[in-house]
């Protein structure tokens, strides 16, 4: 029993760390803009056809670069031409736009790729599990694992240590003043939608190879970002990637003991802490 | 643009709404309809075009289609062209499908009407249906209740019943595996059914449950599942899971290796399924209930031919078939009983056999008297990695076996059909 709640640890940190990278692109759009993106899923889904139909010609390898590299250029297009429009206004404006677009997406990825799922495949080496009695540990896993970490980490040392980075937290804090120093607002939204949609368009491929290629992917694995964001707290990215390894860890461990409530638990959670500390875990006092 | 791009923050309400809006998304759906003449006759179609099912559902329409022309060539149904009014039920809500039935009778004032993949959603349909006394035909969904304890005298079935599937495969499994099984089973009617079913076969050949656990359906990360599946030490893990929750469970267990350490099995699977595989997961036991590569069946290969034309060169699967028997049966029924009338309809169906040209399996299939249950072949046998003469040929046929010798008795369906006086 204990192993098997250990295992479930363990794998619930892999699941929650891929969580997070779901969640963090959206808590970045979500802080400087204001926007909650229900188009996330869909660009997700967006990155894992584009690598589907990109692998045959430059491989699983270039496919996981180029796949969510193009899903951002697409993120920035939708950004500049649509959302861009409902800033300011109402938060009812863009929701109902990326609702909208959620839907266009997934019908789109039908329409285009077909409601069959496709099988797409990672490299064989990277198949097969690390050892015999940790048979979870696959190698894709581990190697899930380690570029959720570089990309994220790449991603804290921008926020932190760049002037892009600079002034998106600054403006996720007052974007008034940030703009009347003198900061292009429109460019900085627009290349911060941009970052967003890539760590969406890279979670598609990283879960293609996981799970079955269909066009209900994104919308399926959305919902615990949210819940992970309102865990964690808006604003804070640490706390997101605190609240995505948090749901990943207690539905794991919760599939021990209850199965059929993996999913219910995030919910519960999420409510929990909307009652004892509404902010979120790491969020700013006075943001909501 | 707006003038002031830097009011109305976002709040945590408007966060929550949002939620609930996104669970919203899983119930809105695209409205499709066919434009019609007067004087046709319409046939409702109730089945999902969106969600975890929609891959079955397009494949289902495909062989509806084919029928539908097929019929209108010959004259239609008595004597009147036949259209189809197709409405998406989504993959799991069955207020929708109950709100799409009701429209279909209501409003368009469908003949007949089809439905549903998902089994819950099946029952609910049959039970509208059978309130405004009208012939339905499910074409896919499985659980036992729908021509069992909770049967209507107007409700046909094309697909088996859980339990026949359960009582064609387990035999197999017990061969290849052993007897002691561990079940994975998604949480809805169907599931549940099957994993009963299955419970009940094995037990009747000395197999026995070592565990299993129920997953939520539309469920992507199986892996806390299969850990504890493993843990169990069974001889084979059986997997009930559908659609694209099958591809995502099966996939997994082959990345985990856990086809090495145990036998993987399960009682339904479908081509949709086996194509959305990468080779290495195409594994196991398991019963299909159609399939295409059956040289020896006269008019098979036309039919093959025929929806490869329609699909883009694909093949049918189980799911065409179930289509295309469907609106045959209704043009059967409507042809059998002179009328529209379902009750005359449905009385002239009781042990109604299906030509062969539509039955197209080599012991044929009739609708078994005071159930309504088309009792058909079924195809039990295992995957194979990659066709040899067709990439989608990814099924080899062990036996067939003849639906009368594995269904369960009348007595045991518990179907009592009310018929009106």
């Amino acid at each position: 029993m204990t192993q098997l709640i250990l295992f479930n640890v363990m794998n619930g940190l892999i699941i929650g760390a891929f969580y997070a990278l779901m969640a963090i692109g959206l808590s970045l759009i979500m802080s400087l803009s204001d926007v909650i993106n229900f188009a996330h899923g869909g660009f997700l889904a967006v990155g894992a056809y584009l690598a589907y139909t990109m692998t045959p010609y430059i491989g699983f390898w270039g496919g996981l670069i180029v796949a969510p590299l193009l899903t951002a250029v697409l993120g920035l297009i939708v950004e500049k031409f649509l959302i861009s429009r409902v800033y300011g206004r109402d938060p009812l404006y863009s929701l109902l736009l990326t609702f909208g677009l959620a839907f266009i997406f997934e019908d789109g990825t039908r329409y285009i790729w077909g409601a069959q799922s496709l099988p797409y495949q990672v490299p064989g080496w990277l198949m097969s599990p690390l050892s015999s009695s940790l048979f979870f540990l696959t190698g894709y896993r581990v190697f899930m694992i380690f570029l959720i970490v570089v990309v994220v980490g790449g991603l804290f040392f921008i926020m932190t240590r760049t002037r892009l980075g600079l002034r998106i937290r600054a403006g996720t804090l007052d974007l008034e003043t940030v703009s009347v120093l003198g900061v292009n607002v429109r460019v900085l939204r627009n290349l911060n939608f941009g970052i967003g949609i890539y760590l969406a368009g890279l979670a598609g491929v990283l879960a293609a190879g996981q799970l079955g290629l269909q066009p209900t992917i994104g919308a399926s694995l959305i919902m615990p970002s949210f819940v992970a964001i309102i865990i964690g707290g808006l604003g804070s990215l640490t706390g997101t990637l605190l609240g995505g390894l948090l749901i990943g860890v207690a539905s794991g461990v919760t599939a021990v003991f209850l199965p059929s409530a993996t999913e219910a638990v995030m919910y519960v959670m999420m409510a929990a802490v909307l009652l004892i500390r509404p902010q979120g875990l790491l969020g700013e006092e006075g943001r909501f | 643009m707006t003038k002031d791009g830097f009011t109305s923050r976002l709040d945590r309400r408007t966060l929550l709404k949002a939620g609930a809006v996104i669970g919203a998304a899983q119930i809105a759906s695209p409205f499709v309809r066919v434009a019609r003449a007067a004087d046709t006759i319409k046939i409702g179609v109730d089945n999902p075009l969106t969600g975890t099912y929609a891959a079955l559902g397009k494949n289902e329409g495909i062989g509806m289609a084919m029928a539908v022309d097929e019929i209108n060539a010959k004259g239609g149904i008595l004597g009147r062209q036949v259209e189809l009014s197709i409405e998406d039920s989504t993959s799991g809500d069955a207020s929708t499908a109950v709100a799409k039935a009701r429209k279909l009778i209501d409003r368009d004032q469908v003949s007949f009407i089809l439905g549903n993949i998902n089994s819950a959603l099946a029952q609910a349909i049959a039970n509208v249906a059978n309130e405004k006394s009208v012939f339905h035909v499910v074409p896919g969904g499985h659980t036992d209740s729908v021509t069992g304890s909770n049967c209507h005298w107007n409700t046909f079935r094309v697909c088996n019943t859980t339990q026949t599937e359960a009582n064609a495969v387990a035999g197999a499994v017990i061969k290849n595996a052993g007897k002691k099984w561990y079940y994975l089973t998604p949480d809805y009617a169907f599931g549940h059914t099957l994993q009963a079913g299955m419970e009940k076969a094995a037990a009747a050949l000395g197999g026995t449950k070592v565990g299993g656990d129920l997953t939520p359906l539309g469920t992507t990360d199986f892996s806390s599942y299969l850990i504890k599946a493993q843990a169990a030490n069974p001889d084979a893990i059986i997997f009930l899971q559908q659609g694209d929750d099958g591809v995502n469970v099966l996939k997994q267990a082959v990345q985990f290796g856990l086809d090495k350490k145990t036998h993987l099995a399960g009682a339904q699977l479908e081509l949709e399924v086996l194509l959305g595989l990468p080779p290495e997961a195409r594994v196991g036991t398991w019963v299909f209930e159609w399939y295409w590569n059956q040289p020896n069946v006269p008019g098979v290969k036309e039919f093959v031919a025929e929806v490869r034309k329609r699909s883009g060169g694909h093949v049918p699967t189980a799911r065409t078939w179930f289509g295309y028997a469907s609106i045959h049966t209704c043009a059967l029924a409507a042809a059998q009983a002179n009328s529209l009338d379902a009750v005359k309809m449905a009385r002239a169906m009781q042990g109604f056999k299906l030509p062969p040209e539509i039955a197209l399996m080599p012991d044929g299939a009739y609708y078994r008297a005071g159930q309504n249950q088309l009792i058909p072949d079924l195809y039990v046998g295992h995957p194979q990695a990659t066709g040899k003469d067709d990439p989608e040929d990814l099924f080899v046929v062990d036996q067939v076996v003849n639906g009368a010798d594995v269904s369960p008795t009348l007595e045991e369906t518990m179907c009592k059909q009310d018929w009106p006086a």
